[in-house]
Formats: structure tokens, C-alpha cells, sequence
């Protein structure tokens, strides 16, 4: 009686056990946690659009997710290296990127943006950027946009791992490019003199970005079906309202 | 001038508190570890070791030639593309095995020199009296040699924990990476740096202390 009761016990415990076992390898993501709205930290707790939406994936999918975070610069190459399944860093879709990984769908879409110190009359608009020095950050999507502009000869790109936004309040650099809806938020919650420079300039798409192998490929799989339920129940939506005001999740 | 927010700074230091311990385990192992293999390469190189000498000569050459930024980078991203198994060297592996090499190389040419300072008439003295190589080495010259060489080897300790602040850029969140984050999210670069450098300043000054009162110790024998 009693054996019967212990191998029940077991039974059950393997049972439920089951799906716990498929959990045991959390997904690994990657993301700077310097990137506000988007990630970024306050007392130890990361937060942001991209950690509530990559929560938010998680629990669809039933997966843990484990946060790994790392200057922008390093990302792709922990991703390439194998130490991160995925990326969470609003990465823009390039046709460089594509040659090297695959995408999920687009879960932003945005605009690259200029910003100044405030009061600068002087770059109104990205055309107003010639002959001026432009903070991006290093590996980032808008360093590529600036020199793909017909002038990008005449711009003085300056390449930052971080606090680029303090470098131009302080007015080390001109203006700096980074996308519309973190910069309005910054200008927005944030004690620093800046101001955007006319409007956005080039159109980008987010996604997730993942290596070309079999599992990579399986992986994206799972993360088009979770974004397209978190799409049709209103979830992204709703997450993109509370820190942006605004749905930025549709194009 | 934005006025100085030292609520801001107070609530940080708890929070910072937390990746001080990992700051020092990274420095503390990679000492330990540098201190071996160091005192191995300064032994290959006094006794003139055949090839063993040669290729410390090569590894010390390049570890002392090259930034650590970019040792750390070459275990850390560079060799898991060379061989896909290396992958299992995480960010805290990468840059203790990154601190170990770097500062191996500089300590080992320090303990050499502190090894050969010590006076060839002893040696002489010792050998003649009958001792063995063996006893040479730890009573005559080792003892003689640790008292030289601390004091550079404190300050490449010194150098090692400021070093781990580097650990960042391979995903590691010590304490600097701790500030850095913290910066970012709040925009007040100054008090979160400040706080930052105090504590490393602090942990450097325990530490000369530390150095001090080893120093008296090991003096002991020389002032009367």
C-alpha cells in the first residue's frame, strides 16, 4: 500500500515535473539596460518597454526568460557567440543584419530623430547637419543611416558606447540621432536640455534578431505566434500606451 | 549648474553595495591565480629553463604588449568563434582568466627582479653551509624576496581591482556596470560615478593599510 502510494507520489511529481523540465532553459536575452524607455535601470530593477514586452512573450510562451545585460556594442557578438538567444534592444532591421540573422515580425515601428542642445537654431533638421559633429551609438542602426545621407561626407560621426545624450546637453557634440519616441520620452522625464531637431527623418522597424541555425530558427517561430497573440489581445498595444502615450507596436 | 541630488547618491549606495562583493571576487581570484603563475614564470626565468623559459619570455611579451581590453575580448568573443565548445567561457571566466594573464606577466618580471636582488653571496653563503636548493630558496631567498617584492605587488593588486571595471563590456555587472546602468536610467551621471569612485577609492585605501602593517611585519627583522 504504501510503495503503491510512493510510486503514485512519483508518478505525479514526474507528471508535473513534465512541462517544468522543458522550462529548465530559459530563453536568454540580451539588452543594454541603457536605453531609456526602452531598458533601462533604477535601484537595481530593470524596467522598460522592451522588459515588459519580452515579459510579456515569456509568459505566452511559457518560457523563463534570463536577462543578460552588456554595452550595446557587445550584444551581436554574445548573440553570435552563443551566450544570447535573442536580442531586446529595439534592434532596427538592416539588410546588413539580415545577411548575418533572422528576424522576428517587426514589434516597433519608429523614427530616426535628431536631437540638439536646446536652443540651437543652428540644426533644424537633418540636412542642417553638414558640417556638424553627430553623436550615434556605437554599432547602432542611425550610425548607418547618417552615412547612407548624400552629405554623410561632410558630417563628423562620433561613435558613443553611452551617454551620448549628456555629451550633446553639455555641448560636446552638435546633436545626436537616436530614435523618435526615446528621445521625446528623455526630453519628456529627464533633467537634461535637449530638444528634437525637425521631424523623424527615415522610418525604422524593430524586431528580434536571432542566429540562422535550426534552433534559431524554431525559436523565432515561437516568438512570431506569441507577438501575434500579445498583437490580437492588446497587449503590446496596451504596453506601448504606458510608456509612450502612444502605440508604437503598428505601423 | 544642476544642484548635487544626494537623496539620489544615498539611495545608490545600498543598491551599489550589492556588486561591490562580485568587483572583489574577480579581482581576489584573479590574484590568487596571477600569483601563482606568475611566481612560476619568474622561477622558469632564473633558472634559465630550457624552452619553458623561451615560451614564458613569448607569453609574457604578449600579455604585457597588448591592452587588456583586448585580451578580454579575444577569450571572450574571439575564441568561441575559433572552436563553438569555448562558448562555456562566460563574462566572469573571460575576465578572470583575462586579469590573470595581464597581470601575471607584469608580476612575474617584479618577483624576478625581487628573486635576483637578493645578494649572490648569500646564495654562496648558503650553498657552502650545505644546504640544499630547496632550503635556499625558502629561507635565504624567498623571505628576502617577498619583503622587495610587496610592495609592487600590492600596487598591481591596486591596478587589478580598478581593472575588473572593464568586466562590463563582456556582459558582467560589477560594479561599475552596476553604475553605468543606474546612470543611464537616472541621467545623473555625477553622483552615480562619485559614489562609484568612493567605494573603489575606499576598498584601494583598506587595502594600503593592509600593505602597511604587512610591511612592518615583514621589516621586523631589519630595524633595530
Amino acid at each position: 500500500m504504501k510503495a503503491l502510494l510512493i510510486n503514485t507520489l512519483l508518478l505525479f511529481s514526474l507528471l508535473a515535473s513534465a512541462p517544468v523540465l522543458a522550462q529548465e532553459n530559459p530563453i536568454r536575452v540580451g539588452m543594454s539596460g541603457q536605453y531609456f524607455p526602452f531598458t533601462f535601470v533604477e535601484q537595481d530593477e530593470l524596467k522598460g518597454f522592451d522588459v515588459e514586452v519580452m515579459n510579456a512573450l515569456g509568459k505566452e510562451m511559457g518560457r523563463d526568460i534570463k536577462y543578460e545585460t552588456a554595452n550595446f556594442s557587445g550584444l551581436f557578438g554574445m548573440l553570435e557567440s552563443g551566450r544570447i538567444d535573442t536580442v531586446a534592444n529595439q534592434i532596427t532591421i538592416t539588410e546588413d543584419r539580415q545577411k548575418a540573422y533572422i528576424f522576428s515580425d517587426p514589434y516597433v515601428y519608429d523614427g530616426a530623430q535628431v536631437v540638439t542642445k536646446e536652443g540651437n537654431t543652428e540644426v533644424e533638421s537633418v540636412e542642417d547637419l553638414k558640417g556638424k559633429t553627430v553623436a550615434v551609438n556605437l554599432g547602432s542602426n542611425f550610425e548607418a543611416l547618417l552615412r547612407e545621407l548624400p552629405y554623410a561626407d561632410q558630417i563628423n560621426i562620433k561613435t558613443y558606447e553611452s551617454n551620448l545624450e549628456r555629451d550633446t546637453a553639455l555641448g560636446r557634440v552638435d546633436a545626436f540621432v537616436m530614435d523618435r519616441v526615446s528621445a521625446s520620452q528623455i526630453i519628456k522625464e529627464k533633467p537634461l536640455p535637449l530638444e528634437l531637431a525637425g521631424s523623424p527623418f527615415s522610418r525604422i522597424i524593430n524586431a528580434y534578431p536571432f542566429r540562422d541555425t535550426e534552433a534559431g530558427r524554431a525559436l523565432r517561430d515561437e516568438f512570431n505566434k506569441a507577438l501575434a497573440t500579445l498583437r490580437d489581445k492588446g497587449t503590446l498595444a496596451a504596453i506601448s500606451e504606458k510608456w509612450f502615450g502612444t502605440d508604437i507596436t503598428r505601423p | 549648474m544642476d544642484v548635487l541630488n544626494v537623496e539620489y547618491m544615498l539611495g545608490l549606495v545600498p543598491v551599489l553595495l550589492r556588486y561591490l562583493p562580485l568587483t572583489l571576487q574577480l579581482a581576489g581570484v584573479g590574484m590568487v591565480l596571477a600569483l601563482i603563475l606568475a611566481c612560476l614564470f619568474a622561477v622558469v626565468r632564473v633558472l634559465r629553463i630550457p624552452v619553458l623559459n623561451q615560451l614564458t619570455i613569448v607569453f609574457i611579451s604578449f600579455f604585457r604588449g597588448t591592452p587588456l581590453l583586448v585580451q578580454l575580448f579575444l577569450f571572450y568573443y574571439g575564441l568561441p568563434q575559433l572552436v563553438s565548445a569555448l562558448t562555456v567561457i562566460d563574462g566572469i571566466t573571460a575576465t578572470i582568466m583575462g586579469l590573470t594573464m595581464h597581470f601575471s606577466a607584469y608580476m612575474a618580471e617584479s618577483i624576478r627582479a625581487a628573486i635576483i636582488g637578493v645578494d649572490r653571496s648569500q646564495t654562496e653563503a648558503a650553498l657552502s653551509i650545505g644546504m640544499t636548493n630547496g632550503q635556499l630558496m625558502r629561507r635565504i631567498v624567498l623571505p628576502q624576496a617577498t619583503r622587495v617584492a610587496l610592495p609592487t605587488l600590492m600596487n598591481y593588486f591596486i591596478d587589478m581591482i580598478k581593472a575588473t571595471s572593464l568586466a562590463f563590456t563582456l556582459g558582467v555587472t560589477e560594479l561599475m556596470g552596476a553604475t553605468q546602468k543606474e546612470a543611464a536610467g537616472s541621467f545623473l551621471y555625477f553622483e552615480a560615478f562619485i559614489v562609484a569612485a568612493v567605494m573603489y577609492w575606499i576598498v584601494v585605501e583598506l587595502l594600503s593599510k593592509l600593505q602597511g602593517y604587512l610591511e612592518i611585519r615583514l621589516n621586523r627583522a631589519y630595524s633595530r
